[in-house]
């Protein structure tokens, strides 16, 4: 009975000390996965401020101007072009194609000459070359 | 015998009183089990307090961490000198932290001090050789070779495998807008510590004071601080003052705008300026802030204070004449009118027309000490104290009659522009005199530090009298339709070799919008503005302040969501028409 015990006991101080040495490496493990972590997240952090500010720089309105002024022929607004409510804004128009409306007046919707088949000649007329 | 019983007698004692150790010792060292409870009973207590003790250390380092490593990490930071991000209102950035890297080396630890200083120039090409060999031969443990270097230098060096040469991450402020609002932010220091404006202002107002403690301070654990500028408006403000100021060739030009109920700075310039990018020129003396530091005659602008003064000391109504007709004389000086009208004018044709009489003769009913004590109760004898650095007024020490008569249309007396932009304010939000800030303020913490200047009936006279003159008189050129704007011009000759110059002037314009309920004033200023083609041969300051007063409100109003109205307002002075004074519009 006291032998069995006794085995038992040193299984239990093996089984512990196996035990305590696993935590003690799981831990460093994660503590350096922590610390990376935590590296990684204030280089992420330092990336964002960074990036803030150069969108700031790019988007600073005196560059923003320059540009504007230089490829946009924008005029400055109207304050009658301003509305304070949506009553004020005009009202939408009806939908019209006008570019249709266009090609239609010009019967450029018309069938044209241009050959549909093989069977229809493709040749120009003879004669109206001149030399 | 009777030695040895005193013998005897004497061994007597300790003998018993050593019994009871004798017996404890010989209980431990007994080696029977059923005898030794004691000795095992000492074990176990000896251990039991060694481990009690690992325990607590275990403890006490879970709940504070290692103290050594969290010193180092302390002063790592401190080297880097973090600073708050400053936004705008709209939460814009108008300055903010990047990384750096700088490079130092530790001269006891260089072992050829020549061939370092030869690679190290090679890859910085830009240092001078001859003292970074001087700064080597000293025998300092540390010196700095150069800050803020790029990431592909910062390799070349390190693939130079110098011993003693090191890198060090720094922080270094960056200003993404450049010039926008540099006399409002300041700069600061290769050291990241501000050297002047709202940058000055953070160090002196707690983050020294931390840094010194040594404080582990990041830029997450820092609030960024919220100004009450708007970086939109502050924009195209400055973008317009500067095209004015080239168009009128002045010397120099300023402006700003102000919420009126507030007390909040929306936007303000004073060029020329810099970039704070470029720290070493925000201290160059031609690039100071004109708007607080400057301090000018307002010329006519001041003549607002007078009648509000004259107006709500109830000595006078906007119904009172005064007989301008004739000079004013004082001993040796004649104060005569710039404007040549009729003899007689109202009070509100008087601020129309400009009167150096008329407004001279409104202070006068006040009497000099009632003007001196108004003038001071308006903040305008006493440095203003803003965030920003902010000048002495200068008025006369002995200020008698011919003073105030001076005064009263702003001859004599200096201040600074915003200064006097405060007081406009005060006259047209109800009489609520607020110091200006430069940081974000409700209107309900604007009231509870402000002190009342006039009556609410007065300031709504003076908004009348302002859109009077913006509608009919001198501040014509600002009356944008839409904002019922209410304006004043002032054009103050300079003083040139000790007398005032008829050509030089120091021109104002000061505009509010809507008059019937304040929100924004507007303040332009220009530094000898010269006559250009338009102006008829013109330096005073409708026609080139109050011409770039109009352009400000039109392009920035939008911006600032200033709703235009274009119908009439109804029944704007709504005290004045029961009193039937204000019935004239």
């Amino acid at each position: 009975m006291i032998r069995i015990l006794n085995l038992a006991a040193i299984c239990c101080l093996i089984g512990s000390a196996l035990y305590a040495y696993r935590i003690k490496y799981d831990t460093l493990y994660d503590l350096e996965e922590a610390a990376r972590l935590t590296r990684q997240v204030d280089a992420e952090k330092l990336a964002i401020a960074t990036l803030h500010g150069e969108w700031q720089a790019v988007s600073a309105p005196g560059r923003l101007q320059t540009l504007a002024d230089k490829y946009l022929d924008l005029v400055p607004l109207n304050v009658r072009q301003t509305a304070l409510s949506a009553a004020e804004l005009p009202r939408k128009q009806a939908e019209s194609d006008e570019i249709g409306a266009k090609l239609d007046a010009l019967g450029l919707g018309e069938p044209t000459m241009t050959p549909s088949s093989r069977s229809t000649g493709g040749s120009t007329p003879a004669g109206s070359r001149k030399p | 015998m009777t030695d040895d019983a005193a013998a005897h007698g004497t061994d007597a004692a300790p003998a018993t009183r050593a019994a009871p150790l004798r017996s404890l010792a010989r209980s431990l060292l007994r080696m029977h089990i059923d005898k030794s409870s004691a000795r095992i009973l000492l074990v176990a207590l000896a251990f039991g307090a060694i481990y009690a003790t690992i325990a607590g250390r275990l403890v006490s380092i879970g709940l504070n961490g290692d103290e050594r490593a969290v010193n180092h990490r302390a002063s790592e930071v401190v080297a880097n000198n973090p600073r708050p991000d400053i936004l705008d209102r709209n939460g814009e950035i108008l300055a903010t932290d990047v990384q750096a890297v700088s490079v130092f080396a530790e001269p006891n630890k260089l072992v050829d001090k020549d061939e370092a200083v030869e690679l190290i120039t090679s890859v910085l090409p830009d240092l001078d050789a001859r003292a970074l060999r001087e700064k080597f031969s000293k025998r300092k443990g540390f010196v700095w070779v150069k800050r803020d270097i790029t990431q592909a230098q910062r390799e070349e060096i390190y693939h130079l495998g110098l011993p003693g040469v090191g890198f060090l991450d720094e922080k270094r402020r960056i200003y993404p807008n450049g010039n926008a609002a540099a006399h409002i932010l300041g700069a600061v220091n290769t050291d990241n510590i501000g050297i002047a404006g709202i940058e000055k202002y953070i160090d002196a107002h707690g983050l020294e004071a931390l840094r010194d403690a040594g404080l582990p301070m990041t830029a997450e654990s820092m609030k960024p601080v919220q100004l009450s500028i708007d970086l939109r408006a502050q924009h195209a403000l400055r973008d317009e003052v500067e095209k004015g100021m080239e168009h009128f060739k002045a010397k120099a030009g300023g402006a700003a705008i102000m919420d009126v109920n507030t007390g909040e700075v929306i936007a303000m310039v004073s060029l020329p300026d810099f970039d704070p990018n470029q720290p070493a020129d925000a201290l160059d003396p031609n690039n100071i802030n004109r708007m607080t530091v400057g301090v000018f005659e307002m010329g006519s602008t001041y003549k607002a204070l007078t009648t509000a003064m004259a107006l709500d000391a109830g000595k006078i109504n906007l119904n009172s004449t005064f007989n301008v007709g004739s000079n004013l004389r004082y001993g040796k000086f004649t104060i005569h009118d710039y404007h040549t009208t009729q003899s007689v004018l109202s009070v509100p044709e008087i601020f129309l027309h400009s009167s150096n009489i008329g407004t001279a003769k409104e202070a006068l009913t006040v009497g000099v000490e009632g003007h001196k004590a108004f003038l001071k109760k308006a903040g305008q004898l006493d440095r203003m104290r803003t965030e920003l650095e902010s000048a002495q007024p200068l008025y006369p020490k002995h200020w008698v009659e011919l003073n105030t008569v001076t005064i009263a249309f702003g001859q004599g007396i200096a201040v600074a522009p915003l200064q006097a932009a405060m007081a406009v304010c005060a006259l047209v939000n109800g009489g609520h005199l607020e110091t200006p800030t430069f940081l974000k303020r409700s209107e309900a913490d604007a009231l509870a530090l402000s002190t009342q200047l006039i009556k609410p009936s007065t300031s709504e006279a003076m908004r009348y009298i302002l859109r009077l003159n913006a509608e009919k008189g001198s501040g014509r050129k600002a009356d944008i339709p839409g904002y019922f704007v209410g304006a004043k011009t002032g054009t103050a000759q300079k003083v040139i070799h000790g007398r005032y110059s008829n050509t030089k002037n120091f021109t104002t314009f000061t505009a509010i919008a809507p008059s019937d309920k304040p929100k924004y004033l507007f303040l332009v200023v220009y530094d000898e503005p010269e006559a250009v083609k338009g102006t008829f041969g013109f330096t005073t300051a409708a026609w080139n302040a109050g011409v770039v007063t109009g352009r400000v409100i039109d392009r920035i109003a939008p911006i600032l969501g200033l709703p235009p109205r274009f119908d009439q307002p109804v029944l704007p002075f709504p005290r004045l028409a029961s009193t039937g004074a204000g019935s004239k519009q």
